[in-house]
């Protein structure tokens, strides 16, 4: 289970998307979370869908592997969707004691639904795509500004990439601290929340010891290869951008306007 | 005078209590002088405990001696100024694979020592393109480092290294963590670039097998420098090298045994080779 999520797992194969520039991608995914939250209507869904389905086609990415990444907020998804169609007002359908489903709550629901499964699948196109040091490299640079008023960007973004590199690390280590757990007796499955959250106690000390004893060495491993911040780096992918860049940015500014447009007009 | 120097280190591990008084003292280091020629293959031995380790961290600054000093190729480490420079000349590989890859595909961790030290672009490429060459891992450039095993993944620590173009390497334990398939990797790896590229490299270690080929085995003990010689030499020393908890390799100890039971056998046989060679002289 904990090896599904896909978010922030960088899939290597050659597209149109994975050489585009990424802060040209991440205005896209940008462009792509605002279209959705300001869209209301069938019609701008439909084009928010087919954004996105032009995308992973682009991407190259199996839509399967990219699915995969949707199984982690299944409970999210039901949550959300449980509340939208029990308590929203509107013409009931039936009524079980105090929850009442409504018309207005199955749409909204359904709405909803699509709303998150679009945003995650969105998001993860974003990092299937872009290596995260060039997602970071990206974010610098677009953030680079902020440098002039004493933020610190380039700490930052070396801080993302490097937890980003260490996620797939933890959570294979999370597994193997469970099934040794596990081989002595400890239970995670049963019993009701608390008791299930104190079975955790177990699972993330060791979890927390062994993550401050890597970050302890990776210090190390990077002092001994001539880190020292920002200043005076060079890059070994310099950012730049392509026709394919200014093609996209193109793209992103029609799509945000063609879906501004329906909501005005719509 | 040799690219590495040291002379007369001592290093103490203080531990502090919760008042910040000196609560604990650990000598790691008690006076430890060694000299390392530059193009040579010097393996230090150890058990857990002798200061191996500590020994490793004090050649590129990343610990600084209480006392005594360490020259790389005639720069002292505890000089400020120098400490970068230090750290060009001096690459270091550690022990956890996982732990020293920065870069989520292999290029870009093999990129970032570079990166740091501001080499120009198309340079970078240049020397990522010639250090993946050099161990052989080439074809997984575009991988993620997780995807590897762990002899790959310290294959391309090492490149990170060989980027930078250091002098010298040193490998603090560079093969605890793997299988025996991922260390002859590693050892074979190490052995290429030292006598291709001609970098010194200083390889620490508690595997009898891999000081074999080396050019000097230095024994270290409770912080001292307790053996030193070609690997011939050392092993020939069986009973000492058990003094120091140290195993012998196996044909070494069986040759030792033999020659006890009254066997004429010289000293110092490492190969299994030698010992047919020897035991066929003797037998016909």
């Amino acid at each position: 289970m904990l090896r599904d999520i896909t978010l922030g797992q960088y899939y290597p194969i050659d597209s149109v998307l994975h050489r585009m520039d990424p802060r040209t991608k991440l205005f896209g995914t940008m462009a792509y979370i605002v279209s959705l939250f300001i869209a209301d209507s069938l019609p701008v869904y439909a084009a928010a869908a087919l954004f996105l389905v032009i995308a992973i086609r682009m991407s190259k990415v199996p839509v399967k592997f990219m699915v995969r990444g949707l199984k982690s907020i299944v409970i999210l998804l039901l949550i959300s969707v449980s509340f939208n169609l029990f308590l929203t007002p509107g013409t009931t359908i039936f009524k079980i004691g105090f929850l009442q489903m409504t018309w207005e709550g199955v749409e909204f629901a359904a709405l909803m639904a699509v709303r998150l499964i679009f945003l995650v699948l969105g998001s993860t196109i974003l990092t299937l795509t872009t290596t995260p040091n060039q997602l970071t490299d990206g974010l610098e640079k677009s953030l680079g500004f902020l440098g002039k008023v004493g933020v610190p960007v380039h700490e930052v973004s070396m801080m993302m990439s490097i937890a980003l590199r260490f996620i797939p690390i933890l959570i294979e280590e999370t597994d193997k601290i469970m099934k040794a757990q596990m081989a002595r007796g400890a239970d995670f499955e049963t019993g009701n929340l608390i008791q299930k959250a104190k079975a955790m106690v177990p699972l993330l000390v060791p979890l927390f010891i062994s993550a401050f004893r890597r970050a302890t060495d990776l210090a190390m491993a990077m002092e001994a290869r001539c880190y020292r911040g920002g200043d005076g780096r060079t890059k070994m992918k310099p950012l730049r951008y392509e026709n394919r860049d200014r093609v996209a940015y193109a793209v992103c500014f029609v799509y945000l306007a063609a879906v501004i447009g329906m909501k005005i007009i719509l | 005078m040799g690219i590495i120097r040291a002379v007369n280190l001592i290093f103490d591990y203080i531990r502090h209590d919760e008042e910040n008084d000196k609560e604990e003292i650990n000598h790691a280091l008690r006076g430890v002088s060694l000299d390392i020629e530059e193009g040579s293959f010097v393996a230090i031995l150890g058990h857990n405990g002798s200061g191996k380790s500590t020994f490793a961290k004090l050649m590129n600054g990343i610990l600084l001696p209480s006392d005594g000093t360490v020259y790389i190729a005639d720069m002292k480490t505890n000089d400020e100024e120098h400490l970068w420079d230090v750290r060009k000349t001096a690459g270091m590989v550690f022990q956890n694979p996982d732990n020293q890859i920065i870069g989520n595909v292999v290029e870009e961790d093999v990129g970032f020592g570079p990166e740091n030290m501001g080499v120009p672009t198309e340079e970078i490429w240049e020397r990522v393109d010639k250090s993946l060459e050099a161990v052989g891992m080439t074809a997984y450039r575009l991988q993620s480092p997780n995807k590897l095993s762990g002899g790959q993944k310290q294959r391309v620590a090492i490149a990170g290294v060989m980027a930078m173009k250091p002098r010298c390497i040193v490998l603090d334990e560079p093969t605890a963590m793997l299988d025996p398939n991922g260390r002859r990797e590693v050892i074979k790896t190490i052995h290429e670039l030292n006598q291709q590229e001609g970098i010194t490299v200083l390889l620490i270690t508690h595997y009898m097998e891999e000081v074999i080929d080396a050019d000097r085995v230095v024994v270290m003990d409770g912080g001292h420098v307790v053996m030193d010689g070609t690997p011939k030499e050392v092993f020939s020393k069986v009973n000492e090298l058990k003094k120091y908890r140290l195993d012998v390799p196996q044909v070494t100890e069986l040759a030792d045994e033999l020659k006890q039971a009254g066997m004429e056998l010289p000293d110092g046989i490492l190969t299994i080779e030698e010992l047919v060679e020897e035991l066929a002289a003797q037998l016909s």
